[in-house]
């Protein structure tokens, strides 16, 4: 690349001469030009910027091609660290005071009562979001090859998302939360051998107590978010070198062969946008054989500032309204204090398990307590590596798909009856005469 | 054989795997014994529940101090035989109170039912409540909450009887 930056037009008002004064330019490298290159090397030169390439194909702005899902998972997630950091400044991890905190949040500090609202709808949000866009990659056949490792993280951030909103859930030290709690750890007690070993070590006792709220409240604090946030970025990494979603639009390259290649323009040379057709090879750090499999139709990309910022900044501002609306129009629940001798009814657990505490009402418990929820995990992991069909369309793989609506429907059923369903006894309740939904 | 040489990138080369493992089971050692549930937790300790008469037959009398229920069962003889029922269901650990209109135990999370020894008799529950181990020392009933009884399986049907009257969950 020569060094042939265009100067800027000549300052013109106070602004434009701050933006053109040493200490901004300290910061800010490079003027904002509004030039190919001009917007690559802003890209470049900026920490935040360039966590997305510089370009990104066409197809990735379109609503329909992802639903930004995980892009929304994300929104949610820094909701949630924001607001949770919030909601620290009054909590104290202590039986004796945990309760009494959640109350005074409640009553005496200013929009306490707001911020624990998002908190706790934008958490249950993250969970149903991350299990949608769990299941539109699958549809998408999006966790094929060379996507198969990037869907065994996915894998783990569903896992570290639901450890997030069960540890979560205790912190209250309420009766909802400690029942919930103690019919979710016990789940626990039926995996073979190991299961009073890793549920006291869970726990940090015989039954939920001090040792309890202050291990959940580390894992939810620290342990957790350093957890996701590492695996997260490896995900959305990937998703860029991967060439992010699956193309689906029918001049897409044949099945199997797509997005094998990078669509990471980011390390294009940018310099002149070049008239249609003419194609340019990417300067960059690949292997041998892309360097000449790398040669593209240049026209397929677009900036991805100011296209897919704009769009995901209006998404993101989306999100933030409606966590915002939620936590508004509803309160999150506050029960009485946690008493270990009354057991409330119904006692469920959190809404996510409720699904397997509804399986294990019906079946013994090593099949429905170990063997289905295990044995899903291992399926959804090993099924990238034993999945050898090519194809993404839905009409070329209709078993997987078959297969994994049933699942799905399966799983939201059990989740429905025992969320909405069930009362006092374990016994039905139609919700139209008595709603037993615990959120 | 020129492979097995020890060549300094060799040694090197297995110091790394060895130091890298011991480093791992230290650190998972540490962890351990850090993290491990404290032992003797919570209620663990010896009851005195006093004189054996004060608990008539067919009774179930709840014990706060223990989280447990003392009961005197009569078998299918009408002998009279006591038994310290831990309150936690087997299940999923919910507090399974003494329903007195049917003289059983009635789980409100998930419907399991239990006779008054703790067999049991309907519901999810995997087998009959736990217990705690009861002695009779100078004539004073004493319960040792340290120690847990697993409950007997399904079947064990030495107590159960027909219920006294109506259920507490009633129709929900």
């Amino acid at each position: 690349m020569t060094d042939t930056v265009p100067s800027a037009p000549a300052p013109r008002g106070r602004w434009a001469r701050v933006r053109e004064s040493e200490a901004w330019r300290s910061v800010f490298r490079h003027p904002p030009l509004d030039t190919p290159r001009g917007r690559a090397l802003q890209s470049f030169s900026n920490v935040f910027l360039h966590v997305y390439p510089v370009k990104v194909p066409k197809r990735v702005l379109r609503l329909r091609y992802s639903w930004r899902l995980g892009y929304i998972a994300t929104v949610l997630f820094a909701i949630l660290v924001t607001t949770g950091i919030y909601l620290m400044f009054f909590y104290t991890p202590s039986v004796t005071s945990a309760y009494g905190d959640m109350q005074k949040l409640r009553t005496g500090v200013g929009f306490g009562q707001l911020v624990r609202n998002v908190h706790r709808w934008s958490a249950h949000l993250m969970v149903l979001v991350v299990v949608i866009h769990l299941a539109r990659v699958f549809y998408a056949g999006a966790y094929k090859r060379p996507r198969q490792f990037n869907w065994l993280l996915g894998l783990g951030l569903l896992a570290i998302t639901l450890g997030f909103s069960f540890t979560g859930y205790l912190l209250p030290w309420d009766q909802l939360s400690y029942w919930a709690v103690t019919v979710g750890t016990n789940l626990v007690n039926y995996v073979p051998l190991l299961g009073g070993t890793i549920r006291d070590l869970l726990i940090g006792g015989e039954q939920i107590g001090q040792a309890t709220l202050q291990r959940f409240y580390a894992l939810h604090v620290a342990v957790l978010p350093l957890l996701l946030a590492m695996l997260l970025t490896v995900h959305i990494w990937r998703v860029r070198k991967d060439g992010f979603a699956v193309a689906r639009d029918a001049t897409s390259q044949p099945a199997g062969s797509q997005s094998t290649a990078p669509a990471d323009a980011g390390e294009a040379d940018v310099d002149e946008a070049p008239a249609p057709d003419v194609r340019v090879r990417l300067l960059g750090v690949v292997d041998r054989q892309s360097v000449t499999a790398e040669e593209r139709l240049t026209d397929d990309t677009v900036f991805t500032w100011p296209h897919l910022l704009v769009r995901h900044a209006v998404v993101g501002l989306g999100v933030a309204a409606v966590t915002l609306a939620l936590g508004v129009l509803f309160a999150a629940p506050l029960r009485g204090l946690a008493n270990p001798s009354l057991t409330p009814e119904p006692a469920k657990a959190p809404w996510y398990f409720v699904g397997l505490q509804e399986l294990l009402s019906r079946f013994d418990p090593l099949v429905a307590g170990i063997f289905v929820p295990v044995g899903a995990f291992v399926m959804l992991g090993v099924l990238p590596y034993i999945d050898r069909n090519p194809a993404t369309e839905a009409r070329h793989r209709k078993v997987a798909i078959v297969v994994f609506t049933i699942v799905l429907v399966v799983a939201t059923g059990l989740t429905v009856v025992g969320a909405l369903f069930r009362g006092p006894g374990w016994k039905l309740v139609p919700p139209w005469q008595h709603s037993y939904l615990e959120l | 054989m020129a492979s097995m040489r020890t060549t300094r990138r060799n040694l090197l080369r297995t110091g790394w795997k060895l130091g890298g493992g011991a480093l791992a089971a230290i650190a998972g050692w540490t962890s351990w014994e850090l993290l491990r549930p404290l032992s003797a937790s919570g209620a663990g300790g010896k009851i005195k529940l006093g004189d054996p008469q004060n608990f008539a037959s067919g009774t179930a009398t709840f014990v706060n101090e223990g989280r447990l229920f003392v009961v005197n069962a009569p078998d299918h003889n009408g002998q009279g035989h006591y038994f310290a029922i831990s309150q936690k269901c087997p299940h999923l650990g919910c507090r399974v109170p003494f329903c007195e209109s049917s003289g059983r135990f009635e789980c409100p999370c998930h419907g399991s039912v239990f006779d008054l020894a703790g067999e049991w008799i309907s519901g999810p529950s995997p087998r009959g409540m736990d217990q705690h181990p009861l002695t009779l020392e100078d004539g004073v009933l004493v319960v040792d909450t340290g120690k847990k009884l697993t409950g007997p399986d399904h079947g064990a049907n030495q107590y159960v009887s027909a219920p006294k009257g109506p259920s507490c969950a009633g129709k929900g």
